[in-house]
């Protein structure tokens, strides 16, 4: 098990990984509320990539990453993750009538 | 293992959360998955029928296993509810320090650099107006 100390070469790696082991590939993430410690793992049961942190920033980049994992489990390996800050800005709007309904 | 909607699943998921604050952890699995055995599989295959593809999503806190599968149409709304829970109990991270320690580092280093050459000019008015 490799832990990575550099984020976006985590990232990288990750999706490089299902890129190439689409059906073998899983994200496991697993948070210890009582240590404050969040451990991310991208294995396809041969090669295992491993970040862990006790950073909130950390926190948002995992979120990023959750977007970038289920276009690619949803649209296939082949889908178009650069846009991945285009698709955030077009959820905003959404997300923004979402709460005005909600109220 | 206990197969839930989508909405069901946040909520089951949120309430592990609340339950470990104290003792344990909660995991969260993501994985790519037509939701089929092998044997459907290939029968699809052979008969050229487009196998749907699917976000398995499983979460457990130790004890208790639950999971949700989600589609293409599903996961934009699941993610967003998702991110919210997410957001709302991992909140005992450490917030960012170091960053905020060399801000007063370097604004300390800056007003010592200052003096010594203004020293050399006139001493007694520059340290008067800077205290």
């Amino acid at each position: 098990m490799v832990y990575f100390e550099s984020w976006d070469e985590f990232v990288t790696k990750s999706v490089e990984l299902f890129r190439t082991h689409p059906d073998t590939t899983r994200y496991v993430v697993k948070y210890r509320h009582s240590e404050g410690k969040l451990v991310l793992k991208v294995t396809d049961n041969h090669e295992c990539f491993k970040f862990k942190t006790d950073q909130a920033q950390d926190a948002k980049k995992m979120e990023k990453l959750n977007t970038i994992f289920f276009t690619l489990m949803t649209h296939g390996p082949d889908a178009d993750i650069s846009d991945v800050s285009g698709k955030e800005q077009a959820e905003q709007p959404q997300s923004k009538k979402g709460r005005g309904r909600r109220q | 293992m206990v197969v839930l909607q989508p909405d069901p699943f946040l909520s089951e998921l949120t309430s592990m959360y609340e339950r470990s604050t104290e003792k344990g952890s909660v995991w969260v699995t993501m994985k790519r998955s037509s939701m089929k055995c092998q044997a459907r599989l290939n029968k699809m295959e052979t008969k050229g029928e487009a196998v749907e593809l699917r976000c398995l999503v499983r979460a457990t806190d130790g004890k208790k296993n639950i999971s949700t599968s989600l589609s293409a149409k599903e996961y934009l709304k699941f993610q967003a509810s998702y991110a919210t829970v997410l957001k709302a109990h991992m909140h005992a991270l450490k917030k960012r320090e170091r960053k905020d320690r060399k801000k007063p580092a370097e604004a300390e280093k800056i007003p010592e650099k200052a003096p010594k050459k203004q020293k050399k000019a006139s001493s007694k008015k520059s340290s008067g107006s800077k205290s």
